[in-house]
């Protein structure tokens, strides 16, 4: 139990505050826990998931009729991100430049494992459709 | 968990294609042995760029690797269509 769960179970012994009022807090503070789509960026979320999967569905008017299939453990995309530790200083600049000069400003020197879970961790699911054609999903297992 | 079998499908529409259940075992062992071979020279080349270049940062291709081999298990790959199918599939 979290410490801000026996506070508010104190506060209702206490009747500082109704069942209600309770009720809300510990939903409130459930949908911000670690896994259920946590915003708060502390980067101390614990990544419940194993795989990232994607998918791609063929639509009705798709021409292929492609399927495809991915499963990708998590610990196998954190174990590929440490060889970025390998990129010589020189060469880092180099892919940072060529990024910003497509106008996206990051930095991949500066990517952690916890910034990772950040955003693994709000990745519940996402659905690109392609033009109608192919349904594209990308979520986590 | 170290893969110990790679499963390995390839079909099209012009020919019968295959399938393969490969004992990816033996590879990490032939790698195993080549990365104590090559150790020398990663030392010596981490010797030599220690004082410009990545230097003894080189010595990290060790755990990386080992790292990466291990945590393979579970991949899946898996594309088809009408005239080929592809599945690669780690376990």
């Amino acid at each position: 139990m979290t410490e801000e769960r026996k506070k508010i179970l104190e506060m209702l012994a206490e009747k500082k505050i109704s069942v209600d009022e309770a009720e809300r807090l510990l939903s409130a503070l459930g949908s911000s826990e670690p896994g259920n789509g946590s915003a708060d960026g502390s980067g101390a979320a614990k990544i419940p998931w194993k795989y990232l999967r994607v998918t791609v569905e063929p639509g009705p008017g798709s021409p292929s009729g492609d399927k495809v299939n991915i499963r990708v453990p998590m610990k196998l995309i954190r174990a590929g991100l440490k060889w970025a530790a390998l990129i010589p200083k020189n060469a880092q600049g180099e892919v940072n430049k060529a990024l910003q000069e497509k106008g996206i400003d990051f930095d991949f020197s500066k990517i952690k494992p916890e910034d990772l879970n950040d955003i693994l961790s709000n990745l519940d699911e996402l659905v690109v459709d392609v033009d109608g054609k192919d349904k594209v999903r990308v979520f986590c297992e | 968990m170290l893969p110990i079998f790679m499963r390995l499908k390839v079909r099209s529409a012009e020919s019968r294609g295959f399938g393969l259940w490969f004992p990816v075992i033996l590879i990490w062992i032939i790698f195993g042995a080549l990365l104590i071979a090559l150790l020398p020279f990663i030392l010596l080349a981490a010797l030599i760029t220690s004082w410009r270049g990545p230097g003894f940062a080189l010595l990290l291709v060790y755990p990386l690797a080992f790292s990466v081999l291990w945590n393979l298990g579970g991949l899946h790959v898996e594309t088809k269509n009408a005239r080929s199918e592809v599945l690669i599939d780690f376990s």
